[in-house]
C-alpha cells in the first residue's frame, strides 16, 4: 500500500493520512488480536518477526528514514498515526524502539557507509536494531555514560552494562553509547558479538527490558556510527522523537481503554438501569474524555512542531510536553477504566487491565510525566534568561 | 453621537491586514488603566471606549452592515476577539450587542428592529439579562416570574437575580411565564422591558470581592406593552436558546488564566520561589495545563474559522479553562503566604501583586454561563452519548 505509492506520499496531505489510518485499522483488524498479544506475554520471543516483516512490507518501518536510504522520508505525524493505531491493539512489536528511536539515531549518524548498509535493512525488517544507551534507573542524560570504549586493533573494545533496553528480545543489533577518551561514541554492536551477554527483566505488560553486559566486546571501526557532539545529538534526537511517538502510543492506549469503559457504562445494568445513567460516573467519564482530547490536541501540535525540525531546545520542549500530557492522561484513563468495570476489571482474563499495564510501561519508559515537566521547566527558564 | 460611518467591506480585507488594523486601533484607543481589570467593567468606565468603537463602526462585529455592524466572517470574528483579549480589553456591558440585538433581528418585528437596534448600537440603551431567579438557576425553565396579558399590556410580577450590572442598564430582556405547557419549557415568553417602568426595584448584591456586580430585580405589577413581546407568545424558550456560537467559544478562552499565570510568575520570581523544587513542580504542571488548554482552544478556533458550527463538545473548554484558572489562583494565594491574604494591591519585592481578587473572581467561573456540572451533563449526554 504505502511502499508502492511512496512517490506521491512525500507531500503529506489529509488524504494520504486518512489512507494511512485506514491501512493501520485494516492491519489491526486482520493482522493481530488480543489473543496473540496474550500468547506472546512473558515469552522470550516477546514479539513476532513474521508480523514485523509485514509491517515492513507496508512501509511503516521506513516512514522516518530518508528516501536515499530506502525509506519513505515522511514525518513523525505520519509515524504517530501508525503508532496510535497499533497501540489500540496493544501490539508488542517494538515499533517506537526500532523504527523511531533506533532509526532516528542511525539516521543522524555520521558514518555514511554504515547508514547505506544498515538503514535499508532496517526499513526492510531484516535488521532489527534498538538503542542501548541507559545505565542508571531514571538516568536520562545521554552524556551520563560509564560504559567504556577503548581503542583496540583499529576498532573498540566495550566494557560496561547497559540497562532498560526496550525491544531487546529479538533485536539483531544494539546502538550502544560508550565513553571514549573525553567524549561519547555511538557504536552498532551485532547481537552475536563475543563478550556481549543479554539478560532480561520482565515488565508489567508482558514484555521485557534487556540488560546488556559487555566484557571486552569488540566493535570494528566500521561500526562507529557517530562520536562526540554528533553522537550526543543523535541520541538526544532519538530520545525526543521516541518520546513523541511513545506519546502517540499512549494516545492509542487511552483511545481504546476509554472506548471500552464507555461501552461498559452504556450496557452494564445495576439498580435497573445502565450504570452510565448515574451522574457520578458520567462526570468521571467526561473528565477522562477531556484529558484524552487535551492529549490529542497537544500531540497533534507537537508533532507539527517536531516535523519542522526545530533547534534542540524547542525539540526537547515539544517532546516533553507530549510525553508529560499523554502519560498523565493515559495513566488516569486506564486506572479509572479498572474502576468503571468493577471486579471484572481486576481480572486477568478481561482485557482492560492489559491497557493499564501498557500505559504503566509506556509512561515509565523514556521518562515519566514529572521528569518531563521538570525538563520543560528548565528549558523554559533557559529560554527566558 | 454621530451614526456609524465606517462601512468598510471587511470581507475584501486580508486576515493579517485586518488583525494589524484591529491591533493598532486597540493599542492606540483603549484606556491603559482598564487593561486586564478583574471586576466586571461598569458603564461609567466603559462608555468612552464604547463611543470610540461606535464612531469607528466597530461596536457590533457580529451585526450585518445594514444594521451598522461589521458583518465579520467567522475567521475575522475570531481575530477581532483575539486582539481584544490579547490587549486585556474589558468586556463592556455588551449584552445588547451579543445577545438581545441578534435575537431582535431574528425574532423581532420590523417596529422592534427599527426602535431598538440603533439605540442599542449607540449605547443609548444598555441591556441586562433577566433570566435567573432565586428558584431557577441551572434549572432555568423552572422560572416563576409571571406575565399576565391584560388588554394591551403584560402585567409582570416576580423577581430576577444575579442580574449583572442591572444598575448600569436602561433595559432588561426577560423570560417570564405566560402560560402552562406539558413541558416546563413551554409557556415562557421573551419580553423587552424599560427599567424606568413603575413597579421595578433594584437591589444591588455585594459579591465576595466586595463589589456590587449584580442585582436582584423585583417586578411589582409592572405594565409592559404587548408590543414588547419578541417572538411568539409562550415560545420564549426557543428565542432564548437560539444564541449559540461565539459566546461559548469566548467563555472557554485561555486568556484569563494565561494572564494570571504571568502575574504568578512575576511574583514568584520576586519572592525567589523558583528555588523551591516543590513550587516549581506545581507551577510547571499548571503552566502546562494552561498551555495545553490553549492548544485545545486553538482546535475549536480553527473549526470556527473553517466556518463549521461548534458542537456540544465546546463545553469541555469552559470546564478546563475555568477549573485551571481556579487552581492557579489558589496557588497564587498560597505563594503569597501572609501577604496572600492581605486585601488589595501590594508591592511584593517591587512587583505589584493582587492575590485575593483573582482568587475571588475565579470562584463563580464554574457557576455562571452554565456551571461545570451542567457542562459535564451536556458532554455526557450529547458527546459521550451516555444514557439519561
Amino acid at each position: 500500500m504505502m511502499a508502492t505509492s511512496s512517490g506521491t506520499l512525500s507531500t503529506p496531505s489529509a488524504e494520504h493520512r486518512g489512507l494511512l489510518a485506514e491501512s493501520v485499522a485494516d492491519f489491526v483488524a486482520r493482522g493481530t488480536d488480543i489473543a496473540r498479544v496474550r500468547r506472546l506475554r512473558g515469552t522470550s520471543a516477546e514479539y513476532d518477526r513474521a508480523l514485523w516483516k509485514k509491517m515492513a512490507g507496508l512501509g511503516w518501518l521506513g516512514i522516518l528514514v530518508p528516501e536515499r536510504y530506502g525509506g519513505l522520508g515522511l514525518g513523525l505525524a505520519d509515524m504517530a498515526i501508525v503508532a496510535r493505531g497499533l497501540a489500540r491493539a496493544l501490539i508488542p512489536e517494538p515499533l517506537t524502539a526500532t523504527a523511531v528511536a533506533a532509526a532516528t539515531a542511525l539516521g543522524a549518524a555520521e558514518n555514511e557507509a554504515l547508514k547505506r548498509a544498515q538503514l535499508p535493512r532496517l526499513v526492510a525488517g531484516d535488521l532489527l536494531p534498538v538503542l542501548a544507551w541507559q545505565e542508571q534507573a531514571g538516568g536520562l542524560d545521554p552524556a551520563a555514560v560509564e560504559t567504556r570504549a577503548t581503542p583496540f586493533e583499529g576498532g573498540f573494545k566495550l566494557n560496561g552494562t547497559k540497562r532498560f533496553v526496550a525491544g531487546a528480545a529479538q533485536a539483531d543489533a544494539f546502538l550502544v553509547s560508550a565513553r571514549a577518551g573525553g567524549g561519547v561514541v555511538l557504536l552498532l554492536l551485532p547481537r552475536e558479538t563475543a563478550g556481549a551477554a543479554l539478560s532480561f527483566e520482565p515488565l508489567a505488560d508482558g514484555r521485557a527490558f534487556g540488560t546488556l553486559a559487555l566484557h571486552d566486546a569488540l566493535v570494528p571501526r566500521s561500526g562507529l556510527a557517530a562520536s562526540g557532539a554528533a553522537a550526543l545529538e543523535a541520541l538526544a534526537r532519538a530520545f525526543d522523537h521516541g518520546c513523541a511517538i511513545a506519546g502517540a502510543e499512549l494516545a492509542g492506549v487511552m483511545d481504546r481503554a476509554l472506548e471500552m469503559s464507555l461501552d461498559y457504562l452504556r450496557t452494564r445494568v445495576q439498580f435497573g438501569k445502565p450504570i452510565g445513567a448515574f451522574q457520578a460516573l458520567q462526570h468521571r467519564a467526561v473528565d477522562l474524555h477531556i484529558h484524552r482530547e487535551l492529549a490529542s490536541a497537544v500531540l497533534e501540535e507537537a508533532l507539527d512542531v517536531l516535523d519542522r525540525n526545530p533547534a534542540a531546545p524547542a525539540r526537547a520542549a515539544a517532546a516533553s510536553r507530549v510525553k508529560a500530557r499523554c502519560a498523565d492522561a493515559a495513566t488516569r484513563i486506564t486506572r479509572e477504566a479498572i474502576q468503571f468495570h468493577g471486579a471484572i476489571g481486576f481480572t486477568d482474563e478481561f482485557d482492560v487491565g492489559l491497557y493499564l499495564k501498557r500505559a504503566l510501561v509506556l509512561t515509565a519508559w523514556l521518562g515519566g510525566a514529572t521528569w518531563h515537566r521538570r525538563r520543560y521547566a528548565r528549558l523554559a527558564i533557559e529560554s527566558s534568561t | 453621537m454621530s451614526s456609524p460611518t465606517a462601512q468598510t467591506d471587511y470581507h475584501a480585507m486580508g486576515d493579517e491586514d485586518f488583525r494589524r488594523e484591529v491591533r493598532a486601533f486597540v493599542e492606540r484607543e483603549y484606556p491603559p488603566r482598564l487593561r486586564y481589570i478583574l471586576h466586571r467593567a461598569r458603564w461609567r468606565e466603559m462608555k468612552g471606549w464604547w463611543r470610540r468603537l461606535y464612531e469607528k463602526g466597530w461596536i457590533a462585529p457580529n451585526w450585518p452592515r445594514s444594521r451598522g455592524g461589521m458583518a465579520l466572517d467567522a475567521g475575522k470574528m475570531v481575530i477581532y476577539l483575539e486582539e481584544m483579549e490579547r490587549h486585556g480589553v474589558a468586556r463592556p456591558p455588551d449584552q445588547g450587542i451579543t445577545q438581545v440585538g441578534p435575537l431582535i433581528m431574528r425574532f423581532g418585528t420590523a417596529a422592534q428592529q427599527e426602535h431598538y437596534l440603533p439605540r442599542t448600537l449607540s449605547g443609548e440603551y444598555i441591556w441586562c439579562q433577566g433570566y435567573s431567579e432565586p428558584n431557577a438557576g441551572s434549572d432555568l425553565a423552572g422560572l416563576q416570574t409571571a406575565a399576565v396579558l391584560e388588554g394591551e399590556h403584560f402585567v409582570v410580577n416576580g423577581q430576577k437575580i444575579w442580574t449583572s450590572l442591572a444598575d448600569d442598564a436602561t433595559h432588561i430582556y426577560l423570560l417570564a411565564r405566560t402560560g402552562k405547557g406539558a413541558k416546563k419549557q413551554q409557556g415562557i415568553s421573551f419580553l423587552l422591558v424599560d427599567l424606568k417602568t413603575p413597579g421595578i426595584t433594584l437591589r444591588p448584591i455585594r459579591n465576595l470581592a466586595g463589589h456590587d456586580e449584580f442585582c436582584q430585580v423585583f417586578f411589582d405589577n409592572v405594565r409592559v406593552p404587548r408590543g414588547n413581546l419578541v417572538g411568539e407568545l409562550d415560545d420564549g424558550w426557543t428565542v432564548a436558546k437560539a444564541l449559540l456560537g461565539f459566546e461559548r467559544l469566548s467563555i472557554g478562552s485561555p486568556r484569563r488564566p494565561q494572564y494570571a499565570l504571568n502575574r504568578l510568575e512575576a511574583i514568584a520570581r520576586a519572592k525567589g520561589l523558583f528555588g523551591d523544587p516543590g513550587f516549581v513542580d506545581r507551577f510547571t504542571a499548571l503552566k502546562l495545563d494552561i498551555e495545553d488548554g490553549a492548544t485545545l482552544y486553538g482546535r475549536f478556533v480553527e473549526q470556527v474559522k473553517r466556518g463549521e458550527p461548534l458542537g456540544h463538545d465546546v463545553s469541555m473548554l469552559k470546564i478546563w479553562t475555568m477549573e485551571t484558572w481556579q487552581r492557579l489562583t489558589e496557588l497564587l494565594v498560597e505563594a503569597g503566604a501572609e501577604q496572600g491574604v492581605l486585601a488589595g494591591v501590594h508591592d511584593v519585592a517591587g512587583v505589584e501583586a493582587d492575590f485575593l481578587n483573582p482568587f475571588y473572581y475565579s470562584r463563580p467561573a464554574t457557576i455562571y454561563g452554565g456551571s461545570s456540572e451542567i457542562q459535564r451533563n451536556i458532554l455526557a449526554k450529547y458527546v459521550l452519548k451516555l444514557p439519561g
